[in-house]
């Protein structure tokens, strides 16, 4: 009997972080509709125990979801120290904004670096396509 | 022998001792530039590129389409302009008046704030020169500059030598990195990186101000009070200090007040300045230029000979409510760059998109135009993120219009 | 980066002198510097016993083939043009103190041992790295100003 077929895939709540990463901007200056453009945006640092409870191996993909959207990305571990568990990273991209909250307060200013979701392995799925 | 440097426009710090080798207007190779730097210049490839509904036009059916959006619309937004030079932005300001636009550029959601109360005076300001001869301390609060400025620390604010500033980087200056993760550059500052949990900067600004004043310093996610003190103690031996301010910093913090109590408290004990991390090479003259024409640095909007500004004129909150009725794009992407759930709404009215290169935004544009890369293949003025004007000549010759010379047709159609 | 001692351990220590040092401890410092190869040890070389050692030793200088003769080696695919180590390095700021060493392009890039072209370090001229020579010492001035260790010494 595989009673991992039983158990529900694991959900874990995330509030991911952006950031700037220089190659990601020579691939976007040079294609924004290029792969390498995509493989640099389209991913997750995760604290390693996170990842661990994921039970995903690095580049597999993961589905992050909350209200405003949801992406598949790749999923990867960060190597940061110390532990940052329930803190994710993610370049800034179309891949992270299509994620941040519409609520503003009124200041012009959304979240982009404070953003919440759950992440749940996505099994093989592809990476999100950002167009619209 | 003098030798003939270009301007690099790929990011706001303009470094202007680039030298490039170029054939046939193709760049081959490039000196003394970043990464992306050389991408940026070596991104020039296309050849010019109308379109109107997705289909290939001449740039006279593309112009009098804009126009005719501009025309028809109440209340259009003119957004963007960070990568346009100062003389582009001028043109976009008087557009702006003749069209009774709403006009913003990506600063304000992101460092318009701090531009805005340096120009008030608010800080106490300073050059990069400055930052190269003087200083001794220099703190990089929620930014990475090796990532988005990548010669920032070594063209000025950590290793090269300047003129009161002779015995080199390990003995004469200090580095200092504040971040919620350990980035490039705090991996540079070794012992003198401070990790903040996210959103706990103003927090960290109190309890560092507390240390200052020799009071124990306190943070409810208990920093090492020891550490915060040896922080303060080098701050306050600086005599030359600048604080580089990225977004880091500034999304995390509700308002500017906890930077103002910082900077003075810095001030009583110490001398320091500031200088925002701006990203695009033009967005700081974007807001010189309109904070010269209506006492704003952003989101406002011109209504007979009137202007108002006001969160609400800002693109976000004019996307969200739905105000405008039609888009003119300058060297911007928004659906890229904004939250999805705000951009989408672009998708509801009449977009004029004005980039060099193919985007999410260009490619749901009514109107698309393709223009030079601006710095490279067209010229100008910009002003450094330290308000240090830079004029610079195109690297190559292109076909292409610059955004300048499409601005003028425009108006002159109008 | 191996050590002198790391080398020696592997050597067949019998101090046999047939590589023209004295002792096979000096063989290992000599290997170091770059001055001799595993084949200038014939035992190591010839002899079945030492097989195994003198593969070892000769991939671990293998490895830095493609460095200069300080041992020094650009890792190109993670340098990204920031000039830390250009900015840095105490022999290109003696050699041009207003260009590099004050953070800005050089005023003659022939004159440099680190350069950057096209977004990426260039070394050249290694002979006036402070690691070369009779009086070289463990300079890391590329080394610890580096954001993502593209820089290494073998």
């Amino acid at each position: 009997m595989d009673f991992g077929s039983f158990l529900k895939s694991p959900e874990i709540k995330v509030k991911v972080v952006t950031y700037r990463d220089i190659f990601q901007d020579k691939a976007m200056i040079e294609n924004r509709f290029g792969e390498d453009y995509r493989d640099r945006s389209a991913i997750i640092k995760l604290d390693s125990a996170d990842f661990k409870q994921l039970n995903v191996k690095k580049g597999d993909t993961v589905t992050l979801k909350n209200s405003f959207g949801t992406i598949v990305v790749k999923a990867e571990e960060s190597g940061y120290e110390p532990s940052h568990k329930g803190i994710a990273y993610m370049p800034n991209s179309p891949w992270s904004n299509m994620l941040v909250s519409d609520e503003t307060g009124g200041t012009g200013v959304p979240k982009f670096k404070d953003i919440s979701a759950t992440i749940t392995s996505a099994k093989g799925a592809k990476v999100t396509e950002p167009g619209f | 022998m003098e030798k003939n440097y270009n301007v690099c426009t790929g990011c706001g710090m303009l470094c202007d001792d680039i030298e490039v080798e170029s054939e046939k207007n193709i760049v081959n190779k490039v000196y003394t530039a970043c990464r992306v730097g050389v991408a940026h210049m070596k991104e020039g490839r296309e050849s010019a590129v109308f379109r109107v509904d997705d289909k290939p036009v001449d740039e006279a059916t593309a112009i009098s389409e804009a126009v005719a959006i501009l025309k028809n619309a109440k209340n259009p937004l003119i957004f963007g302009l960070g990568t346009s030079t100062n003389e582009t932005q001028k043109l976009a300001i008087e557009l702006a008046r003749k069209t009774s636009a709403t006009l913003d550029d990506t600063s304000s959601f992101c460092l318009g704030r701090v531009v805005e109360a340096l120009l008030q005076n608010r800080f106490k300001a300073c050059t990069l020169d400055d930052v190269r001869n003087k200083a001794d301390v220099t703190i990089f609060w929620g930014a990475d500059p090796s990532d988005s400025h990548p010669r920032h620390l070594s063209k000025y604010s950590y290793f090269p030598r300047g003129t009161e500033k002779q015995r080199g980087w390990e003995e004469d200056r200090t580095a200092i990195a504040i971040d919620v993760r350990k980035s490039h550059t705090a991996k540079i500052c070794g012992n003198n990186f401070f990790q903040v949990p996210p959103g706990g900067d103003a927090e960290f600004i109190d309890a560092l101000i507390a240390g200052l004043s020799g009071k124990l310093p306190k943070t409810s996610y208990n920093f090492p009070p020891k550490r915060i003190l040896e922080l303060a103690n080098i701050l306050k031996g600086a005599k030359f200090g600048v604080v580089f301010v990225g977004l880091g910093l500034v999304y995390s913090l509700e308002n500017l007040e906890p930077l103002f109590r910082l900077m003075d408290a810095l001030n009583e004990k110490a001398n320091f300045h500031l200088i925002p991390m701006v990203g695009h090479y033009n967005m700081r003259g974007f807001n010189e230029n309109l904070f010269e024409e209506t006492g704003y640095v952003n989101s406002v909007k011109f209504e007979d000979g009137a202007v108002k500004h006001g969160p609400e004129y800002s693109i976000v909150e004019a996307l969200k409510a739905k105000t405008v009725d039609a888009a003119l794009i300058i060297g911007s992407d928004p659906l890229s760059s904004l939250p999805r759930s705000i951009a989408k709404n672009l998708l509801e009215i009449p977009v004029i998109s004005m980039d060099p290169c193919e985007t999410l935004t260009s490619r749901s544009s009514k109107v698309y135009i393709n223009t030079a890369i601006s710095g490279v293949e067209s010229g100008g003025s910009a002003t450094r993120m330290d308000g240090v004007k830079v004029e610079f000549k195109p690297v190559v010759e292109t076909k292409r219009l610059s955004d300048e010379a499409v601005l003028k047709k425009i108006m002159e159609a109008l | 980066m191996t050590n002198a001692m790391e080398l020696y351990q592997m050597l067949p220590k019998t101090n046999c002198k047939k590589c023209g040092k004295t002792s096979c401890m000096a063989f290992a410092v000599a290997l170091m510097a770059h001055e001799l190869t595993a084949d200038d040890c014939p035992p190591l070389k010839e002899e079945p016993k030492y097989k195994e050692n003198y593969g070892k030793i000769s991939d671990l200088f293998k490895a830095s083939e493609g460095a200069t003769s300080t041992g020094l080696i650009v890792h190109e695919e993670l340098c990204f043009g920031c000039g830390n180590c250009v900015v840095a390095c105490p022999p290109n700021v003696a050699n041009d103190p207003y260009g590099v060493g004050s953070g800005n392009a050089p005023r003659d890039a022939k004159k440099l041992i680190l350069i950057i072209e096209d977004g990426v370090v260039k070394a050249q001229n290694v002979e006036e790295c402070r690691r070369f020579g009779k009086n070289k010492i463990l300079c890391n001035g590329c080394i610890v100003t580096c954001p993502v260790e593209a820089i290494e010494f073998v």
